[in-house]
């Protein structure tokens, strides 16, 4: 469904936040004693999306052979056909990639200070408690470990924001009900980002929890249709 | 017309003070005059950024370099994540933090203190710059690197601001107390002069860097001779800022 909302950039964003983000410890530029790979935890990762283009990334770009995965997902369906798709990776039956059920606002499986990178592209819309999730993530960063979010957002030029409202209300939905024959569900999606904060507004909320963010904040994507987020723990 | 009505707006305070108002507002923009200026980056950048200039020398304006900085620093290597333009960041934070130390570095007896004649404005600036181009020599091998990375067109404009703001630094301390006309092409020649030296530098073999004191004195004797020392030599320069003041006029515009 993001394929069709996004027209198919989204996988383009998915590789950008990837690179961006540069995941993998890359031993020639390691001092030897400290611990190996990264431990990333990506949230709402159902379908391992974001999870095989990190491995890859720390494979193939920082010759790292230990950073390590853990996908959460809220719903089992999601992890299934995540599972599903890991078959055909190199990691579905290494232990550098990991599938769990849970929900964002409570990790309890999750311990304190655990993580050095949190990810979650297009989940947090959905989440009902969003403080309470950006609360969970830093609870269980390392300090100095990263939040990184990548979601749609409000657009921030107005004529193409009009002219995308336009698109995303009454064309996204009928596309909905063409293909999938699910116009409810694309509704629900267009007005979750109807209402989804502002750029600003959601990086103020990632201060309040806590996190030191990067320049302004944020960086758009594509006249920001889509933004991604940082904050950094303080060590 | 829409470029008149906003230059009037910016210009407009130059009725009451002609010639003289528009080079005051605009030193105000850079120096480090004011006491109380906040710190020029967070602490948490801070303390990564100059952790990991200690290895430039080792490692270049790099990715590596930053990872180093970031763990000497107690933070992790995904920490370096606050840092959004990355490596440039890292030179940046250097141009910064030298320009902020000349203020520091190079001082200045007070007139009367010694015998004989005060040391001239030109001399001060001469002095200012090639201590400023000195404080490259420690990561001079790397530096060529720097240069291509703000070279870049993302990072092209800002390279330039902060090269301007080094030039007005370094005639603010020099005590250049003049606010003629000459202000623009004084900033713009020395802009120029140390760009070109800082390129020199990085080719230099020799000891102390002799060979780029020596080509910075040449350069200043060509400047120098078109005009009282980078004096008001507008056509030389061609400074844009200088000609929007004179297509202005033509166009009527009380400046
Ligand atoms: C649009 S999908 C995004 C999937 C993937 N990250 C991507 O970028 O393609 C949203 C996901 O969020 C999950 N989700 C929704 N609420 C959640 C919660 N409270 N905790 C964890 N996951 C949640 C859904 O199950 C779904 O898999």
């Amino acid at each position: 469904m993001n394929d069709l909302m996004s027209l198919g950039i989204h996988r383009l964003w998915k590789d950008h936040f990837v690179r961006n983000l540069n995941p993998g410890r890359n031993p020639l530029t390691s001092s030897s004693s400290s611990e190996k790979g990264w431990n990333i935890l990506d949230i709402a990762g159902g379908t391992g999306d974001i999870a095989f283009r990190m491995l890859d990334h720390a494979s193939t770009i920082n010759n790292d052979a230990h950073t390590k995965v853990t996908v959460a997902d809220i719903n089992p369906d999601m992890l299934a056909e995540g599972r599903k798709r890991a078959l055909e990776t190199p990691y579905a039956r290494s232990p550098r990639l990991d599938f769990i059920e849970a929900n964002a606002e409570k990790l309890d499986m999750i311990p304190d200070a655990s993580i050095d990178l949190y990810t979650v592209a297009f989940g947090i819309r959905n989440f009902t408690h969003k403080e309470a999730a950006i609360r969970e993530a830093y609870r269980v960063l390392k300090p100095g470990g990263v939040f990184a979010c990548m979601e749609f957002s409000k657009v921030n030029n107005s004529l193409f924001d009009a002219v995308y409202k336009r698109w995303s209300f009454s064309a996204i939905p009928l596309i909905g009900q063409v293909v999938a024959g699910d116009r409810d569900s694309y509704q629900y999606l267009v007005e979750s980002i109807e209402r989804f904060p502002s750029q600003t507004e959601f990086r103020d909320m990632i201060k309040d929890a806590g996190f030191l963010v990067p320049g302004q904040g944020w960086e758009d994507l594509t006249g920001g249709i889509a933004a991604i987020h940082k904050g950094v723990k303080p060590a | 017309m829409a470029p008149i009505r906003l230059s009037k707006s910016v210009f407009g305070t130059l009725r009451v003070k002609p010639n003289h108002t528009l080079p005051i507002r605009q030193r105000c923009l850079y120096h480090s005059y004011e006491h109380d200026q906040p710190p020029p980056f967070p602490e948490a950048e801070s303390s990564i950024l100059s952790a990991a200039m200690r290895h430039v020398p080792d490692h270049g304006f790099t990715n590596a370099a930053l990872k180093f900085g970031a763990r000497d620093a107690g933070y992790l290597d995904v920490s370096t994540n606050l840092l959004p333009r990355g490596v440039f960041d890292l030179i940046n934070y250097h141009l910064v933090t030298q320009r902020l130390a000349l203020k520091d570095s190079v001082q200045f007896p007070t007139e009367g203190q010694v015998e004989g004649k005060a040391m001239g404005v030109g001399a001060k600036v001469r002095a200012l710059t090639l201590a400023r181009l000195r404080a490259n020599g420690p990561i001079i091998h790397r530096w060529q690197e720097a240069l291509a990375i703000m070279a870049q067109p993302t990072y092209a404009p800002a390279s330039v601001a902060e090269l301007a703001r080094l030039a007005d630094e370094i005639w603010f301390l020099a005590a250049d107390t003049s606010v003629d006309s000459s202000w623009y092409t004084k900033r713009a020649s020395l802009s120029a002069l140390y760009a070109a030296s800082d390129v020199f530098m990085t080719q230099d073999t020799s000891k102390d860097f002799i060979e780029t004191e020596q080509f910075f004195d040449a350069r200043l004797k060509d400047v120098s001779r078109m005009g009282s020392f980078m004096g008001a030599v507008g056509e030389w320069v061609g400074y844009t800022g200088h000609s929007a003041v004179n297509v202005l006029r033509s166009k009527g515009v009380r400046i």
